[in-house]
């Protein structure tokens, strides 16, 4: 008898210790489809760190409780290799294996475009960015786009440099001749000419260029002002800031897109000195303390501006889950779509997108304008999107 | 056109001829020595890249003795291939052009496994402007065309080397019959245009990017060059280089890339059909 209450004594005791290593509740898969492997690393890697760091974050206050349960995250993440085949092979990997209903990333057009041919029709949700036209249509009632895209938040960086620079008048953009550039070029052009700027030099160059002298040559003799670099990679944007800089133009560079900030200076060094871009995080913000301290006591070096979006993605599908009270698919949709106001690291949600894509699935979000600094990054404006 | 625009123009053009020299005479030494064409020569000058990003980066070695160090290590490992690869295939163009093709992309992608693919920065040696007469010159091109003309001058001026080096060229058994050793110097040739190769590579990252594929851009550099000057022809490779750097720094400046490239081409099948032993080259038979 007394043999047997202590079995059961031991039994249940080691039953808490098991419950409360797993979470106690259900285990709640989330995908996750980012670039880990080949160009565009970097980016996957960042979605990981920021996911991971929200997961850890929801686990270690107790879950998801929703609907009278409990639920342990566990995050699933797949390479897409940045192709839309690679996409399209992780998600069918995550939803018909896997079996998940969600789904945060990918990031860039080519694997989320992959990835929602099979996740729409699986009615899952996905919490992705890329600025292809295709991904948010009226039809997509289970994508969600977490980032802004550069026909948001061009305009207010124009509008920006207008305040800033009231001087400066005329603007040359240099850009990639492919899809990047022929898609955002004009996007540029619009939003400057908007703000009262002449964008004077308008040129492509063929991707894998690498001598940008004659180009920037040429452009310098049209008195640009501010050189615009558009949606080109770290790489080539790097390049470009260091040989006009050493061609000897003085006028304002700026990159409204990216950010690649740490490998502009790596390409640039000294000559990256002054260089202004568009930035997703401000490290010293008292709103983001709290995953500075989750990021940094897991990862080493910079942190990456995207993977606090991939953070707020996460947290939001939190915020959706509890709003919801459920974690059914369907409720969950719809209490994403219902979010508005409710808190973020960015501060209140605020969907946006019904006029410019037929539905209301864009996250709208403040950025920054960040310079480099004594070879450092330091974030030099905050900037409303859509101001 | 105003001296603003044509003098940082022409400065480009004696940048990227001077690179482009050193690696085309790499290329044009061996076809015209060895009668290899080396498809590889490309990723020879991205391992010298790669050696001078090692040699600055992990060991820290000043500038100065960092890259010559790192085109002799590129020239040094490169016999191994040359004792594996090409030893049996001299004066077999067809062959060796295939052997040489299968080792590019295992040198490639060696270094992609290596190195990753991403494209990188070596660490700037020199990064100040200089000013002359109202214009602004980089201090590391200007520092990469003094190597460059070192280099070359070096080079011409060889000494009981290049004279064997010619005499092989010329006639093989003859050079064996007056005691030299065309084994050997068949392997310093391979030396010495992998060398070289690394050496303009080295240069060329320096000013541009490190990446494993970046040798594709010199290679096909070379090979324009070296059927514009003469495949064989030393100074027809300096000659080529000189108009190629040229020519592209103008059209690319006033009618952009494409048209440059367009241009180059263009000229190789007019020298091809017009004069296929090119400017500087000697006919065949």
């Amino acid at each position: 008898m007394k043999r047997s209450i202590l079995t059961m004594g031991v039994s249940a005791a080691l039953a808490v210790l098991v419950g409360a290593a797993s979470g106690w509740g259900e285990e709640l898969k989330v995908g996750a489809i980012g670039t880990l492997s080949g160009g565009g690393t970097e980016w996957g890697l960042a979605l990981q760190r920021g996911m991971t760091v929200a997961v850890e974050e929801i686990n270690g206050a107790g879950g998801v409780k929703v609907g009278g349960k409990t639920y342990t995250l566990k995050m699933i993440m797949y390479d897409d290799q940045y192709t839309a085949q690679g996409g399209t092979t992780a998600a069918t990997r995550l939803v018909n294996v896997d079996a998940v209903k969600y789904i945060i990333g990918p990031v860039g057009s080519p694997p989320v475009l992959g990835t929602i041919a099979v996740t729409n029709p699986a009615k899952v949700v996905v919490l992705a960015n890329g600025y292809s036209p295709k991904i948010l249509t009226p039809d997509s009632k289970y994508n969600f786009r977490i980032q802004i895209p550069t026909d948001l938040f061009a305009p207010s960086v124009a509008s920006w440099l207008r305040t800033t620079y009231p001087q400066s008048k005329r603007v040359g953009i240099i850009s990639p001749n492919d899809a990047v550039g022929q898609t955002l070029a004009p996007l540029h052009v619009k939003a400057y000419n908007a703000s009262q700027f002449d964008v004077v030099f308008d040129e492509k160059y063929d991707r894998g260029l690498k001598d940008f002298g004659p180009l920037i040559t040429r452009m310098m003799a049209r008195g640009v002002e501010i050189f615009e670099l558009d949606g080109n990679a770290p790489g080539e944007a790097g390049l470009m800031v260091k040989q006009a800089r050493q061609l000897g133009y003085k006028g304002v560079i700026i990159q409204t897109g990216g950010p690649g900030m740490e490998e502009i200076i790596r390409v640039a060094g000294p000559f990256a000195e002054g260089f202004l871009s568009y930035d997703l995080f401000d490290p010293t913000d008292a709103s983001v303390q709290g995953y500075v301290k989750g990021y940094r006591a897991k990862y080493e070096g910079p942190i990456p501006g995207i993977s606090v979006m991939y953070y707020n993605a996460t947290r939001v599908l939190h915020e959706a889950f509890k709003k919801a009270d459920s974690v059914d698919v369907e409720k969950v949709r719809e209490a994403l779509e219902k979010l508005d106001g409710a808190p973020t690291i960015f501060g209140p949600i605020r969907w946006t997108g019904q006029e410019q894509y037929g539905i209301r699935h864009q996250l709208l979000h403040d950025f920054f304008i960040s310079e480099i600094k004594d070879g450092k990054v330091r974030v030099k404006a905050r900037v409303g999107a859509g101001k | 056109m105003s001296v603003n625009l044509l003098v940082p123009i022409l400065f480009t053009g004696v940048s990227l001829s001077a690179i482009y020299i050193l690696v085309a005479l790499g290329f044009t030494l061996v076809f015209g020595i060895m009668r290899v064409v080396n498809f590889a020569h490309g990723e020879f000058a991205m391992m010298g890249g790669f050696a001078l990003l090692f040699l600055l980066d992990r060991l820290a070695l000043p500038y100065w003795v960092a890259l010559p160090l790192a085109a002799v290590l590129v020239g040094t490992v490169s016999l191994l291939p040359e004792r594996l690869v090409f030893r049996r295939l001299y004066a077999q163009e067809l062959p060796s052009m295939i052997a040489a093709l299968g080792l590019s992309v295992a040198l490639a992608e060696g270094a992609v496994i290596l190195f990753e693919v991403h494209e990188r920065a070596l660490p700037s040696a020199f990064s100040g402007l200089i000013h002359i007469g109202g214009f602004t010159f980089p201090e590391d091109r200007l520092v990469v065309v003094a190597i460059a003309l070192a280099a070359l001058g070096g080079f011409w001026l060889f000494t009981r080397i290049g004279l064997a080096l010619r005499t092989v060229a010329q006639d093989r058994e003859i050079a064996e019959a007056q005691g030299i050793d065309t084994r050997a110097t068949y392997r310093i040739t391979f030396f010495l245009a992998t060398m070289l190769a690394a050496l303009g590579g080295a240069l060329f990252a320096q000013i541009y990017a490190l990446s494993p594929y970046m040798g594709s851009v010199p290679l096909m550099k070379a090979f324009i060059i070296v059927i514009i000057g003469g495949l064989g022809s030393v100074p027809g490779a300096a000659l080529g280089g000189v108009l190629l750097g040229m020519s592209e720094s103008f059209l690319n400046t006033f009618y952009g890339a494409s048209v440059a490239q367009f241009a180059s081409f263009g000229a190789i099948i007019l020298l091809l059909v017009l004069r296929p032993w090119g400017l500087l080259g000697r006919p065949e038979g």
